[in-house]
């Protein structure tokens, strides 16, 4: 029986596959527009996401240090007026590690030692997750595991019997949640709760001892007119109660309070009737319609600023070694602690997840691919199935089931790349936008270039892959038939 | 293949007076389903075409001619039965075989021409030669001669939407010559054609006939074909109604007239 010798049927160059490709896609112009379009549109939310994320992480990242200092003052007032909570305790016992200031202090004021206090730190990392556990399942599911308490009094609660108790039945009834730990390690550290909460005590009250001390000092002095002497006198009294206070802390204390008075000092000439008066000749306004903001955006400016002073000097207010240009930085800075406190806000959740862009943006960005996944499998289904007819001609005239796929193929791809370039640029455009009038000048500050660029090649092989996916089904499908049975689908 | 049925062969061989058997149909049907629908398009169809043999199909329209076609051209699969082109069960052949039968043995005109929209008329004609391996500077030589060949040289660069059916179907005959294929499945290539141009198709194909040896096998209505076939056959209902010899043919036509 003769045999068919097909050796000399050669399988066609790559450059002749993309051409016939290329004249396809082209003769195709406005079918490929669309499809093309439908990738845009989809790579571009995929980008725009990312880059959201990726910008606010970054802003996050690079805005963390500043935020801590806007707080220095705060944060100083609140520790010489209260010892730290249990809770407190526990995170920076779990979190520190000798050598280090804090364990220093904490030593000094209690008289426990570093190595104690080290000593602490494995049950503390315990106790730090046993809390991170309560404080992230809901108030509900809590309430119903450990009652109304909270922080450290969870532990005093479930060390009695019968909370323990309700604890774990009602733990074992709750099927979707599951304790990160194993319960007996957990009813062992409750065991030993007493003697961990005793040394919390001890800790706490040197901190209290060293409180009274400053306090004393002060007399009846505000502690924030205190900190304005936080590089001299005051400073040393700071420290003589066991507080670390380095000399640029001080510095920066001084500098910082100093600043916060100036700030509460042009708050309150809001209410004074001259200012008022003056501000509203100036602005063209009623004198009932000054704020505060039209104040600060006058300060803004050097020339306002002298002219302000002189206002504030006829109103006869205390304005000290206020200058023009103190105003004006005053005022620039607190537009600038605004951004940041936006900042604050906007990069709440920016942690975890994909690319470090937190788990709600992970899932948003999960379910928009999806979304995208099924436009383009869509858009290129059409294009293929529109065309089972020239598939079946194609076949008629012996092309292989190879050169077939690689047709489409090469086309699925070419619309993916444009699409996903298109999609990418778009979207970086339009979440720079969205970030530039969110965070201004904060956002060149903290650009994140690379990343940017990764999730720009990321949008781009999504798109390409998505696209080659769901033309790979359809075409192979078409390929495989005997040609007349390709031309009958239609 | 067994034994049995080379002998059965070589016996149809003898019998048909030593002429080989290029393409065979033993009980081939065609059933289309659509829904409920059942249409027999083919009734099962023996039948043998020797090498080099001219045969004209007739029937009325809808009678299954182009099924025929596609069964017999490795095109579609058969419901039930088998062809044989070359002795080779088409069922047997690989993907790969099927694609080099198509490309260098077989031209098919189709009764829809069938051209791919987006080439130029010369690109559409080079397009088999380029799955057969012919580079594409004696492609394009040959292509040009093709399309000289059925008067449309100077529109090589027009699209199919760009030429009226006629010429669109003389590209798919210039098309269907690329590979200078030994078998030639015609549906209706005179169909949209003029007297005059009607008749140099014909004058190719009984010259690729007669000169190259050829095997055609046309589908028709067109009278003037009868005059160049060997042989006539007529499809009714999916089932062949006769088969006979040009010179009977012309001898019933001559009493009637
Ligand atoms: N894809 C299909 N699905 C269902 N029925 C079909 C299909 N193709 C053809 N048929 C039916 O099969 C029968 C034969 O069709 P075929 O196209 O072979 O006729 P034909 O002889 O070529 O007609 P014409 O001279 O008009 O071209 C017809 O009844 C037709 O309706
Ligand atoms: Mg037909």
């Amino acid at each position: 029986m003769k045999k068919i010798d097909v050796q000399n049927q050669p399988v066609l160059s790559p450059g002749r596959i993309i051409q016939i490709a290329v004249t396809g896609v082209k003769y195709r112009l406005f079918r490929a527009v669309v499809t093309v379009a439908v990738i845009i549109v989809a790579m571009a939310f995929l980008m725009n996401i990312l880059t959201e994320s990726l910008i606010k992480r970054a802003i996050a990242d690079s805005v963390r240090e500043q935020i801590e200092d806007l707080h220095r003052v705060d944060r100083w007032i609140a520790r010489l007026t209260m010892p730290q909570s249990g809770e407190e305790l526990l995170f920076v016992l779990a979190e520190e590690e000798a050598p280090s200031p804090v364990l220093g202090e904490i030593s000094t004021m209690s008289g426990l030692s570093i190595d104690a206090l080290q000593a602490l730190r494995p049950k503390a990392q315990e106790a730090v997750r046993y809390l991170n556990f309560f404080n992230e399942i809901d108030f509900g599911r809590r309430r119903v595991l450990v009652g109304p308490v909270q922080g450290v009094a969870t532990f005093d609660r479930l060390s009695a019997d019968p909370a323990w108790h309700q604890f774990t039945s009602n733990l074992a009834d709750m099927r979707v949640l599951r304790f990160p730990e194993e319960l007996s390690d957990f009813q062992d550290f409750l065991a030993e709760w007493s003697e961990l909460q005793a040394k919390l005590e001890t800790i706490r009250e040197g901190q209290q001892r060293s409180i009274e001390q400053v306090r004393n000092a002060i007399g009846d002095r505000s502690l924030m007119s205190a900190l304005s002497d936080a590089d001299g006198d005051f400073g040393d009294i700071i420290r003589q109660a066991g507080f670390s206070l380095p000399d640029e802390t001080a510095a920066l204390l001084v500098r910082d309070v100093r600043r916060v008075k100036n700030t509460q000092l042009i708050e309150s000439t809001i209410n004074i009737a001259e200012v008022r008066q003056a501000v509203a000749a100036e602005r063209d306004v009623l004198p009932g319609d000054v704020t505060m903001r039209m104040i600060w955006r006058l300060l803004r400016n050097q020339d306002r600023a002298e002219w302000f002073l002189g206002v504030m000097r006829d109103a006869e207010l205390e304005t000290g070694d206020l200058t023009a240009e103190r105003l004006e930085a005053i005022a620039n800075q607190r537009a600038y602690a605004r951004l940041l406190t936006i900042a604050e806000q906007q990069t709440m959740e920016a942690q975890g997840g994909l690319m470090g862009i937190g788990m709600r943006m992970t899932w948003l960005a999960f379910v928009s691919m999806l979304v995208c996944a099924v436009g383009i499998a869509n858009a290129m289904l059409m294009s293929v199935t529109e065309r089972f007819r020239e598939i079946a001609t194609l076949k008629c005239l012996g092309a292989l089931d190879a050169f077939i796929m690689s047709i489409f193929l090469i086309e699925a791809g070419l619309l993916g790349f444009v699409g996903g370039l298109g999609g990418a640029i778009a979207g970086l455009l339009l979440a720079g936008l969205r970030m530039a009038v969110i965070f201004q000048s904060l956002l060149w500050t903290a650009f994140p270039w690379q990343d940017i660029l990764v999730a720009g090649l990321i949008s781009i092989g999504i798109g390409v892959l998505l696209a080659a996916i769901s033309a790979v089904y359809p075409s192979f499908r078409a390929a495989r038939l005997a040609p007349m049975e390709a031309m009958r689908i239609e | 293949m067994s034994t049995a049925t080379e002998h059965k062969v070589e016996d149809i061989a003898s019998a048909t007076g030593g002429k080989r058997v290029i393409i065979r149909s033993l009980g081939m049907k065609k059933i289309y389903r659509r829904g409920e629908e059942i249409t027999h398009a083919l009734r099962g169809v023996d039948v043998e075409i020797y090498t080099g043999e001219f045969i004209v199909v007739m029937g009325p329209s809808g009678s299954g001619k182009s099924t025929f076609f596609n069964m017999i051209g490795a095109l579609d699969s058969p419901s039930e039965g088998r062809v044989f082109i070359d002795e080779v069960d088409v069922a047997q052949l690989t993907a790969e075989e099927l694609a080099f039968l198509r490309c260098r043995k077989i031209g098919y005109i189709f009764q829809s021409y069938n051209l791919i929209q987006y080439m130029t008329a010369l690109e559409n004609v080079t397009t088999p030669m380029a799955f057969g391996g012919v580079t594409p500077d004696e492609a394009r030589r040959r292509g040009m001669d093709l399309l000289e060949l059925v008067g449309l040289k100077d529109r090589w660069f027009h699209r199919p939407i760009e030429m009226s059916g006629g010429q669109q179907q003389r590209v798919a005959i210039a098309r269907a010559l690329a590979n200078e294929p030994s078998i030639l499945l015609c549906d209706e290539p005179t169909a949209n054609l003029d007297h005059r141009t009607g008749d140099e198709i014909l004058e190719i194909l009984q010259k690729l006939n007669k000169e190259r040896g050829v095997t055609i096998i046309c589908a028709t209505h067109d009278h003037r074909m009868m005059n160049i076939c060997d042989r006539l056959m007529w499809i009714r209902d999916g089932g062949i109604e006769r088969i006979a010899q040009r010179d009977e043919v012309e001898v019933e036509l001559g009493s009637i007239e």
